[in-house]
């Protein structure tokens, strides 16, 4: 036997290993939106935050069009609850898209929205009978793309303006008042340089009290992931907006700008931990990858690219990731992946800076599609993930949830 | 400044290109990189978007011809330079078929005729356009007939022209 087929052999009987040794014990999943639904739900935000969890309460945003009209909902549930409660519809009389939701004190939360080409935003209160604050337009010029982060009840929205030719990263503070209204802080471009090229889909996380944002840009001509982090105590004032998607050797080739990044996250993790993941064309054989850089607080910069999906995925094309991160230093990733020939959701994990083996999400995996995750760690290091199910491509969906909970071996 | 196009650019006239590099650099750089090196859809064809050319493809009762690009795809320039630009295959696709492209990176909206709001690129995603370009020849409601991957010669294209017209009128018999 030659020594590449002993290797090709022993990668194929190290690959059930690889996909079934389980460092998380899952739930059985439930719907969150009623179990025969004939619509289609949409989880395709930027920055994929539609899940949050404050005092025990469990919310989760998304779109769909029950009515013929995309909508946003939010459902919730407490942790020991079986079920989550009747949706309640968050957004207006027009076609709202794309929500992005964040957990503050006291089981409140915030939601931000796309409806009728205008970035909007409202509070929930849920602990107790549910409470909607007024709904305000976050930006008055034409905007989408919206991504919220929070740090204790501190809560920033940046989005994509489309003021101009080409959309333009902007960023400004929510502040939620006691009666649940928000209060909205002085708007800012990103980046200072006027864009030349489009600038979309940004997500953004608070760290070290400083708010640091990454988007796709296009200036270069075929996209690129950039990012830029404000300067303390001054939040319209921005570093120089710099590139971390990785530019690939040249291959010589005389067409074309270079290769393609999409849908950044952001996660923060630790004191002062932060790490960006983006699908990213490189290898432009076999679709996207997972791709993510960790931010150097000290340097004030992300450092090299690394993949964070592992060898068994190379042959497969990966979408949609999300990041959650925990105080404790813990950092999960999800993605869609069809490396088992239909679209299962995949999780990998930091141990030590070192991303873990891939590992299918069993309750979101096998026969039909799964695909587009949602994560968060609570508090206490459980992860909550949804996802959206369909059992063919084209078909009517389901939105699903479901706990886990990580096994340290000692 | 991307060198790949600017050896494209200056790979025409060696001689030439070396001595005029320094102006020519500058001048490229500011006003030709950008719409020579961002492919897009091939000039001069109708291309719209996939629902409004699934319309368009209905209502004519003709197949749908979807390009699947990229911004900055360096294969899909290239297949517009070489291919796309022969005044036969043209004229051939612009009277056979609807025309379809699809930004494979895009959060472009499209209804689909199921009634789903889906984005330019999760429509990569369902039909399989994991590397760009892709050509899809579709039925009026979107089933795939055929594809082509990755860059394309004219005879490519109208070859696959041919063999679905003949296959269209072997039906019609």
């Amino acid at each position: 036997m030659k020594i590449a087929d002993f290797v090709v052999l022993t990668l194929c009987f190290m690959l059930p290993t690889a996909l079934t040794a389980s460092s998380w014990k899952f739930e059985r999943a439930i719907d969150v939106s009623g179990p025969n639904t004939g619509y289609f739900h949409h989880i395709d935000s930027s920055g994929r935050r539609n899940i949050a969890v404050s005092e025990q309460i469990i919310a989760i945003a998304w779109e769909d069009d029950r009515d013929g009209v995309p909508r946003i909902y939010l459902a919730y549930k407490g942790a020991t609850d079986n079920n989550f409660n009747h949706d309640i519809r968050l957004s207006g009389g027009g076609e709202a898209y794309e929500p992005s939701l964040v957990a503050l004190s006291g089981g409140r939360f915030v939601i931000a929205w796309e409806e009728d080409g205008y970035i909007h935003a409202r509070m929930a209160s849920l602990d107790g009978t549910p409470v909607l604050g007024p709904i305000v337009k976050v930006d008055s010029n034409p905007s989408s793309q919206v991504n919220l982060t929070t740090h204790g009840d501190r809560v920033y929205a940046v989005w994509s303006q489309r003021r101009g030719r080409f959309g333009r990263i902007h960023a400004t503070d929510l502040r939620p008042n006691e009666k649940g209204v928000l209060k909205l802080g002085m708007a800012c471009p990103v980046d200072a340089i006027p864009p030349t090229d489009e600038q979309l889909y940004p997500a953004a996380v608070i760290s070290d009290g400083r708010l640091l944002v990454a988007w796709e840009d296009r200036r270069p001509k075929h996209t690129i992931i950039m990012a830029a982090v404000d300067h303390p105590g001054n939040p319209c004032r921005f570093s120089a907006a710099y590139r971390i998607s990785e530019k690939p050797e040249i291959r010589g080739l005389p067409y074309g700008s270079g290769h393609g990044v999409s849908r950044v996250a952001l996660g923060h993790y630790g004191h002062r931990g932060v790490f960006a993941a983006w699908e990213d064309k490189r290898d432009f054989r076999d679709g996207y990858d997972i791709w993510g850089a960790p931010f150097l607080s000290a340097e004030s910069r992300f450092g090299s690219n690394v993949k964070l999906q592992d060898d068994f995925g190379g042959l497969a094309k990966q979408r949609h990731a999300a990041l959650s991160g925990h105080r404790d230093g813990s950092l999960v990733a999800a993605w869609d992946d069809e490396r088992e020939g239909n679209t299962d959701v995949v999780l990998s994990w930091q141990d030590d800076g070192v991303w873990s083996d891939d590992w299918l999400l069993p309750v979101a995996s096998g026969e039909g599609h799964q695909s587009n995750p949602s994560i968060v760690l609570d508090t206490r290091g459980d992860l909550h993930v949804i996802w959206i199910e369909r059992q063919d491509i084209g078909a009517t969906t389901r939105l699903k949830y479901a706990r886990g909970r990580r096994h340290i071996d000692k | 400044m991307n060198t790949t196009c600017l050896q494209y650019l200056a790979s025409w006239h060696q001689p030439l290109a070396r001595a005029i590099r320094p102006v020519f650099l500058s001048v490229a750089a500011v006003l030709l990189l950008p719409p020579i090196c961002s492919a897009d859809a091939p000039d001069g064809y109708p291309f719209q978007p996939f629902d409004q050319a699934m319309a368009q493809a209905k209502s004519d009762a003709k197949p749908l011809f979807v390009y699947f690009g990229r911004y900055g795809c360096g294969y899909c320039e290239k297949t517009n330079k070489e291919a796309f630009i022969d005044p036969t295959v043209k004229a051939r696709y612009i009277a056979n078929y609807a025309l379809a492209y699809v930004d494979a990176e895009s959060g472009r909206r499209l209804r689909l005729h199921s009634g789903e709001r889906i984005t330019e690129r999760e429509l990569g995603t369902r039909y399989n356009a994991l590397v760009t370009p892709v050509f899809s020849f579709l039925t009026p409601d979107g089933k795939p007939i055929y594809r082509m991957i990755g860059v394309q010669r004219i005879e490519d294209l109208i070859e696959a022209d041919r063999r679905i017209q003949a296959a269209l009128a072997k039906e019609a018999q």
